[in-house]
């Protein structure tokens, strides 16, 4: 019977259904046989009202939207281009720089290929690179810059897995710039190929920057009040969330604040409930599993295979590339966090460098085939088939991968910040 | 009867919409004021637990959009193979299972966090306002009870000529 129900939920999961809707009914499944009141996983998801960093979800999303419906990607386009457009590749640099940046505030939900591919595709293609090149590249670039802070995939992470998201915040900054280096690196190369050059202009870049001086700030404001101990995440928050509405709709005035903000309220904040409606509802099951023990019993027998924390680290990466290929993160983040984290620590793996292996896996999942999300947008946005965004994307796969063995391997690159 | 199962349908979303601006608005002003507040040695004592459960509370409003939009997040694995097989009348008939399971699991869901709801009520404590927290937990059944309307109308809408294949699904 029990398997019987298992097969059931399972079966609804694979056509499509919700995951909220599974992970709450397999928590009244298995509170059933359990013999546990069902009022239980209500109480579990009541206990999310109670998590004091929940405000920096909704209100980071929001800021986030904003930027990306505002005029914002392209004087930050113009800024990073005059800054860094003069260096060989430099043009595909700044595509990396700034998708890095719009993904950090909205949170890799695919608003960075849609709100910044347009803009980059043609720029990038007049500049000479090839259709390949620079598909791949947005299409890298739209999960690129998950590791900065205020990224909602850092976030979530530290909610659910109780690990304090200022230092998750930190942590992430080195492994992020290596990704951003290392995919810098084969814009070079390849902008090198194709004699691909700007000369550098003082002027257009002061000018640039007078453009888009409150939006450049922003990061730095960020950091500074998280770090400077002047706010905390959720203070930060209100005050990005407030920040952005005031420069984008009475300075800038490139949003209404009736006609525009409303409908960007409804676009983010559905973002927002879907996440929050898996996280309240898996909160029932992954309890559950955990009282019953079940991290400890895939403990024991990875034991028998997995002598020591290396060859855990590997069988880590693999497996979180699957699943990363298979869900998205924020659904990955949810289930799989609860039970991982105590076999890792078993294994010795550090919390926040085991967080950061973590979201750089599910970061290159969206680019892996055949069901990364980022290729599905990419093939949306630009109007080609899956396959042609497989291919484009593979040079940009491989070399995040030996970024990912980098970070797995050198824990220091993670701690570093923190310690 | 069909016009007046759709009117509820865009009610509910109408009211989820504004719902959701009045939430979003709340929690920011409350916010930036208590940081503004606190600058001053003052500060509101209320206002962390009841921005808490105006974030609680959108959750559930942006569920009730999310599903109209057909944005919620699944494992779609069958569902895009089927589409890009051009098998359009399975795809509907799976949309139809998927509204009507996620209908009956709200349904227990409800049942179950109403029964949360009465233990609240009676051995609850007050959380902010003197609003005893019982009431606050309101907030799961009346949730998901607009969600499942919605899945409601999805499945009785497809066989009322309603397109259920929408954006997300």
């Amino acid at each position: 019977m029990e398997a019987l129900a298992f097969l059931g939920v399972l079966l609804l999961a694979v056509v499509g259904t919700p995951l909220f809707i599974i992970m709450g009914l397999a928590a009244l499944v298995a509170f059933g046989f359990s013999d546990v009141e069902s009022s239980a996983v209500a109480v579990e998801i009541y206990r999310i009202s109670s998590a004091p960093t929940l405000l920096t979800i909704p209100l980071f999303t929001f800021a986030g939207y904003m930027m990306a419906e505002s005029g914002s990607p392209k004087r930050l386009l113009r800024l990073a281009e005059a800054a860094l457009g003069w260096l060989p590749g430099g043009v595909a640099i700044v595509s990396l720089v700034i998708c890095a940046f719009f993904t950090a505030f909205t949170g890799a939900s695919g608003v960075t290929i849609i709100a910044l591919g347009g803009l980059l595709y043609p720029i990038l293609k007049n500049e000479g690179y090839s259709e390949k090149f620079s598909l791949g590249l947005i299409t890298t670039s739209g999960s690129l810059g998950l590791l900065f802070p205020p990224s909602l995939p850092i976030i979530l992470y530290g909610l659910v897995a109780k690990v304090d998201i200022d230092k998750l915040f930190l942590a992430g900054v080195i492994p992020g710039i290596l990704l951003i280096v290392i995919l810098s690196a084969w814009s070079v190369y390849n902008g090198q190929a194709g004699n691909v050059r700007k000369q550098f202009d003082m002027a257009e870049l002061i000018a640039a920057f007078k453009g888009s001086f409150f939006e450049a700030l922003l990061p730095v404001g960020v950091l500074v009040g998280i770090y400077g101990g002047f706010t905390t995440a959720s203070e930060a928050a209100a005050f990005t969330a407030f920040y952005i509405l005031i420069i984008e709709c009475f300075v800038y005035k490139d949003l209404h604040l009736t006609k525009d903000i409303p409908r960007v309220i409804l676009d983010s904040m559905s973002l927002v409930g879907g996440i929050l409606l898996i996280l309240c509802c898996a909160l029932g099951l992954t309890n559950f599993l955990v009282d019953e023990e079940i991290p400890m019993q895939i403990l024991e027998f990875m034991r028998k295979f997995l002598t020591n924390k290396y060859s855990f680290l590997l069988f880590l990466n693999i497996f979180l590339l699957i699943v990363g290929a298979m869900m998205d993160i924020f659904s990955a983040i949810i289930v799989v966090v609860p039970l991982i984290t105590p076999i890792a620590e078993d294994f010795g793996v550090h919390p926040i460098h085991l967080a950061i292996i973590f979201l750089t896996n599910l970061e290159i999942g969206y680019i892996t085939p055949p069901v990364g999300i980022n290729l599905f947008i990419s093939s949306f946005r630009f109007k080609k088939p899956v396959t042609e965004l497989y291919r484009a994307s593979f040079p940009y796969l491989i070399l995040l991968l030996v970024a990912l063995a980098i970070i797995t391997y050198v824990p220091a690159l993670s701690l570093w910040m923190t310690e | 009867m069909k016009a007046i199962l759709k009117g509820i349908d865009e009610l509910i979303e109408k009211l989820s919409s504004w719902g959701l601006v009045f939430c979003v608005f709340g929690m920011l002003s409350i916010s930036v004021l208590s940081i503004v507040l606190r600058w001053f040695s003052t500060s509101i004592h209320w206002s962390e637990p009841f921005v808490r459960h105006m974030v609680f509370m959108s959750t559930f409003l942006g569920g009730v959009l999310a599903t109209g939009r057909g944005t919620h997040i699944g494992i779609d694995i069958i569902g895009k193979w089927l589409e890009s097989k051009g098998k359009s009348d399975v795809s509907i008939w799976i949309q139809r299972v998927i509204a009507l399971a996620s209908f009956c699991t709200l349904v227990w869901l409800i049942v179950a966090s109403k029964n949360f709801m009465v233990v609240e009520l009676k051995y609850g404590k007050p959380v902010f306002w003197g609003i005893p927290s019982g009431y606050l937990v309101g907030i799961i059944p009346f949730g998901f009870g607009l969600i499942a309307y919605r899945f409601f109308w999805l499945f009785l809408g497809s066989f009322m000529g309603e397109n259920i294949l929408k954006e997300g699904h």
